[in-house]
C-alpha cells in the first residue's frame, strides 16, 4: 500500500478505505468503492480519476511517465491482492477496463474485458481451468472486443467458435492496426482509448445538445477479472433481492455452476435457480443473501446483484436497481413503504402511469382457458388482450376500423405499407418474424397486442374469424373469450398507491364530476389528426380560455400534463385518476 | 440527387409506394427530389389510374402497384446485377438484424429472465441503448453509403437517419422507434422497403 499512497493523486486503489466523490472517479468506480466500504468483497480494482483525463488532453493526448508509473503501482496492488501476475501464463491476472464520467453519456468507450490475455496466457488458462475451449473463446472474445471498442474496427457480432487469430486478421484488415500482444501495451492502449472517447464526435454532440461543458473528462476503472470456471466450487449468477416478476419479498436469482459472467447475462447457457447454490455451497449462499440485503437496505430499493464464486470465494461484480415487471413495481413500492424503507411520496415516484395501466389491463378468465385451444401459436411480441375480426388487407382493416369494428390485422409479414392498418387494428398477427421483427417493433411502439411467427399461411387462414389475441402468451383463440378486469380498489398494492397519489398530487383529479365540463376528446383539441402528435400549445390555450373542469385522453401525455401545469387548471376528470396523478407528480419533480 | 436515368414518373410512384401514402412533400423528402416535379408526376399517375389522390394526399392504386412490379426488373436491371450493391445490401441485412434487436431492447427490458416493457426509469439503461444506436449509426453510414455509391438517391435516407438520430440525442426519445413520425425505425423500415423493391428481394419477416 505504501507505494500507492505516494501516488495517491494520480490513481486511487478502491480498497474501501475512502469514498471519493462520483464527480472525481465516475459512477463505476464509485459503486465499487461504496461496496467495498460496506465491507463487501469485490474483485480488487483501482481508478485513474477524471482529473487525469483532463491532464492527458492538455498534454496532447499523452500518458506521461509519472502516470504510467502510478498505473503500474495500481496493477501491482491488484497482483498482490489476487496473488496473480499480469501476463504470467502460470498464474495469469486478467483485468477489465471501463470508462466512468461523472454523468454517463453516449459515445464514451465501452468496457473491455480480459485484458492481459496473450497466446501464452491462453495456454496457461487452458491448463489451469482444464478447459481449452474456454481459454480459446476468452482470447477470441477479447480480440473482438478490443478490435471493436479500442481500435474501432467494424466487426460483425462475435460468433462462438472464432479464434484469436481470426479476429486479429479481421481487425488488421479493417483498420490496418494490430491488437497488441503485450499485456501492458493492451492496457496502455485501452486507457488512451477511454480518455480519447471523451472527445469522440458522439460524446461532444451529446454534450452540446445538453449544454454539458466539454471541460472535464472520464475516469478509467481497472479491475481484476475473477473466474467462475475454476473447479467445482466456482460459478456465476444474478440475484434479485425481491422477485422482479411478481414483487414477492423473497430473493430470486439464477446460478450457473462453472459459468463466466457473460454466460448468464447473455442467456447463452441453461441456468439453475439459487437453491442449487444453497445445496452446493451453503455458506456462500448465506453470505450472498446477507450481502444482498445490506445492499438493498443501503439503496432502499430492490437490487439486481451480479456475482461470481471463484474457488469457493464470493465476489460481487455489480449492483444496480432491479428492472421489474409492472406487477412487481406496484407491489415493491407499497411493500417498501410498509417495511419503513421509503415514504409514500417516494413510493408514488417509483411507479409509472404505464405500469399502472399495464396492471389494469384485462386478462383472460382462467376458467375460459380450460377448454380453449389456440388456433395459432407464435412469439409473444407485445402483451395485452384484444378481441376482433381477422382481416388480411390493411386498407380494409383501416376502413372497417373507422366504421367502428374491432379488427385484428392478420398478415404474412408487415411492411411500411401495412402501418396504417396496424394503427387501425386492435391487434396484429403475422406468419413470419420473431420478437425483434419490424412488426414486433411497430406494435410495441403502438401498444397493440401482437403475436408473430405463427407459421407460414396460418395468419391469413384466420381471415373473417372472430379472434381473441393474447399478446403476452403468444396465442390466438377463436371467438371472444371472457375477460377478467382488475380494479384499483380490489388490488392490494394499487389501492394504497391511489390514496397516496391523491394525497400528494398538486392538481385535484377525480373519477366523476356532475357539472359542465370541457371535454377535449369531444372538442377534438390538442392532437394533430395526421401525425397523432400532441400540440401542447393548443391544449394550454384551450385550458386558459376555459374555467370549466376538464377531461380528455390528450391530458395523459407528457405534453398534456405540461399544459395542465402551465395553465394552472384546478380540477381534472380522469377515470381512474391514478395514472394521470402519477404523470403529474413525475412532471412536477422534473 | 435523383438518378437521371430513372424516369420521374416511375420514381415518384416508387417513393409513394414505399410509404404507401403521402403528400408530394413527403415523397420528395424521401427521394431527395424536387417537390414540384414529384407533384406533377403524381398528378400524371392519377390521370393514368396508377394513383389516387385527395386533398394533397396520394395513394398507390392497384394498377400502379402492378405497373411498378412490371417496371422494377426493367428500371433496376443493372442495379440487380451490380455486385457491389448486392454485397452492400447483404451487409445492410446484418445491420438490420442488430438494429431491430436494439429497438426491442429499447422498448422492452429484462426483468429476471422475462421481457417487460421498458418503463424508461433507468436513465443509464436508456443512454446505453442510445449509445449503441450511435455505434450502429456509424455502421449504417458505411453500409448505406456503399449502397448510395451505386444508387446516389439512397443517400437521402442517410440524411433522414441522421435527422432522427440527432433528435434522439437531443432528448426527443420518440424518435427511436415512434410510429407516426420519421423516427429512426420508421426511416430504416422505409429504406429497407426501398432496397427490397429495387433489388427484387422478398421480405423475410
Amino acid at each position: 500500500m505504501t507505494s500507492t499512497t505516494q501516488q495517491a493523486d494520480r490513481i486511487i486503489v478502491l480498497d474501501g478505505t475512502s469514498l471519493p466523490g462520483r464527480e472525481l472517479i465516475g459512477g463505476k468506480a464509485w459503486s465499487i468503492a461504496r461496496m467495498t466500504g460496506l465491507g463487501l468483497r469485490v474483485p480488487p480494482a483501482f481508478v485513474i480519476p477524471i482529473s487525469e483525463c483532463i491532464r492527458y488532453h492538455e498534454a496532447g493526448k499523452t500518458i506521461d511517465d509519472d502516470l504510467w508509473d502510478s498505473v503500474m503501482d495500481g496493477v501491482r496492488s491488484i497482483e498482490s491482492a489476487t496473488g496473480r501476475r499480469f501476463g504470467d501464463p502460470h498464474s495469469p491476472l486478467l483485468v477489465s477496463v471501463r470508462s466512468g464520467a461523472a454523468i454517463s453519456m453516449p459515445g464514451m468507450m465501452d468496457t473491455v474485458l480480459n485484458l492481459g490475455i496473450t497466446d501464452e496466457v491462453e495456454h496457461g488458462l487452458a491448463h489451469i481451468t482444464g478447459d481449452a475451449i474456454y481459454a480459446r473463446d476468452t482470447h477470441a472474445r477479447f480480440c473482438h472486443q478490443f478490435g471493436d471498442v479500442v481500435l474501432k474496427a467494424h466487426l460483425d457480432p462475435y460468433a462462438s467458435g472464432s479464434t484469436a487469430a481470426d479476429m486479429r486478421a479481421l481487425v488488421l484488415e479493417d483498420v490496418g492496426e494490430s491488437i497488441p500482444e503485450d499485456p501492458y501495451s493492451q492496457l496502455r492502449a485501452a486507457i488512451s482509448a477511454v480518455f480519447d472517447s471523451w472527445t469522440s464526435a458522439r460524446a461532444r454532440s451529446y454534450r452540446k445538445h445538453w449544454g454539458i461543458s466539454d471541460e472535464g473528462g472520464t475516469a478509467v476503472t481497472v479491475q481484476a477479472m475473477v473466474f467462475g470456471n475454476l473447479g467445482d466450487e466456482s460459478g456465476t449468477g444474478v440475484l434479485f433481492t425481491r422477485n422482479p416478476l411478481n414483487g414477492e419479498a423473497t430473493p430470486y436469482g439464477e446460478w450457473l455452476p462453472g459459468g463466466q459472467g457473460d454466460d448468464v447475462v447473455g442467456g447463452t447457457h441453461a441456468v439453475l435457480d439459487l437453491s442449487a447454490l444453497e445445496a452446493a455451497m451453503p455458506t456462500v449462499h448465506e453470505e450472498l443473501l446477507t450481502w444482498a440485503k445490506t445492499l438493498e437496505d443501503e439503496h432502499r430499493e430492490v437490487q439486481d446483484v451480479e456475482f461470481t464464486v471463484e474457488a469457493g470465494t464470493l465476489y460481487l461484480l455489480q449492483t444496480r436497481t432491479a428492472k421489474r415487471s409492472p406487477d412487481a413495481a406496484v407491489r415493491i413500492a407499497t411493500d417498501l413503504v410498509s417495511e419503513g424503507f421509503i415514504d409514500s411520496a417516494t413510493a408514488v415516484m417509483r411507479v409509472t402511469p404505464e405500469q399502472v395501466a399495464s396492471v389494469l389491463l384485462p386478462t383472460l378468465a382462467p376458467e375460459a382457458l380450460i377448454d380453449a385451444t389456440p388456433v395459432a401459436v407464435g412469439e409473444a411480441a407485445c402483451p395485452g388482450i384484444a378481441i376482433g375480426i381477422g382481416v388480411v388487407d390493411p386498407d380494409e382493416a383501416e376502413r372497417r376500423a373507422h366504421a367502428g369494428e374491432d379488427i385484428v390485422l392478420v398478415r404474412p409479414t408487415t411492411s411500411p405499407n401495412d402501418v396504417h392498418g396496424m394503427i387501425a387494428a386492435v391487434a396484429v398477427v403475422t406468419d413470419l418474424g420473431g420478437s425483434t421483427s419490424h412488426a414486433a417493433v411497430v406494435t410495441r411502439a403502438l401498444g397493440r397486442p401482437s403475436v408473430v411467427g405463427v407459421g407460414d399461411g396460418v395468419a391469413e387462414g384466420l381471415e373473417g374469424q372472430l379472434l381473441t389475441v393474447d399478446g403476452a402468451a403468444g396465442r390466438v383463440y377463436q371467438g371472444a373469450l371472457p375477460l377478467q378486469a382488475t380494479t384499483i380498489e380490489d388490488h392490494p398494492a394499487l389501492s394504497p398507491l391511489a390514496a397516496w397519489a391523491s394525497e400528494h398530487c398538486p392538481i385535484d383529479i377525480v373519477a366523476q364530476h356532475d357539472s359542465d365540463i370541457l371535454d377535449l376528446d369531444v372538442e377534438r383539441i390538442g392532437v394533430d389528426p395526421e401525425t397523432g402528435r400532441v400540440d401542447q400549445e393548443a391544449v394550454t390555450q384551450a385550458l386558459l380560455a376555459n374555467a370549466l373542469p376538464v377531461r380528455g385522453s390528450v391530458l395523459n401525455t407528457t405534453e398534456g400534463v405540461r399544459a395542465l401545469l402551465a395553465s394552472g387548471t384546478s380540477l381534472v376528470i380522469a377515470d381512474p385518476p391514478l395514472p394521470l396523478q402519477l404523470r403529474v407528480l413525475q412532471a412536477t419533480k422534473e | 440527387m435523383s438518378d437521371p436515368d430513372v424516369p420521374v414518373e416511375f420514381l415518384a410512384l416508387h417513393g409513394l409506394a414505399v410509404r404507401k401514402a403521402g403528400s408530394p412533400a413527403t415523397v420528395a423528402s424521401l427521394l431527395g427530389a424536387d417537390e414540384a416535379q414529384i407533384a406533377a408526376a403524381l398528378d400524371a399517375a392519377v390521370a393514368e389510374g396508377r394513383a389516387a389522390g385527395a386533398k394533397g394526399t396520394y395513394m398507390v392504386a392497384p394498377a400502379g402497384q402492378a405497373w411498378l412490379i412490371e417496371q422494377y426488373p426493367v428500371v433496376y436491371a443493372e442495379a440487380r446485377e451490380d455486385g457491389e450493391l448486392t454485397a452492400a445490401y447483404e451487409r445492410f441485412e446484418k445491420v438490420n438484424t442488430e438494429l431491430l434487436a436494439l429497438f426491442t431492447d429499447w422498448q422492452t427490458m429484462d426483468a429476471g429472465g422475462q421481457r417487460v416493457p421498458n418503463d424508461h426509469s433507468d436513465a443509464d439503461y436508456d443512454r446505453g441503448i442510445i449509445d449503441r444506436l450511435g455505434r450502429l449509426h456509424e455502421r449504417a453510414e458505411r453500409v448505406v453509403g456503399a449502397c448510395a455509391d451505386a444508387q446516389p438517391r439512397l443517400r437521402r435516407h442517410l440524411e433522414r437517419l441522421e435527422e432522427a438520430y440527432d433528435k434522439v440525442l437531443a432528448g426527443d426519445i420518440d424518435y427511436v422507434s415512434g410510429v407516426r413520425i420519421d423516427s429512426y425505425h420508421t426511416v430504416w423500415f422505409e429504406l429497407h422497403e426501398d432496397l427490397l423493391r429495387m433489388l427484387g428481394r422478398t421480405r423475410q419477416e
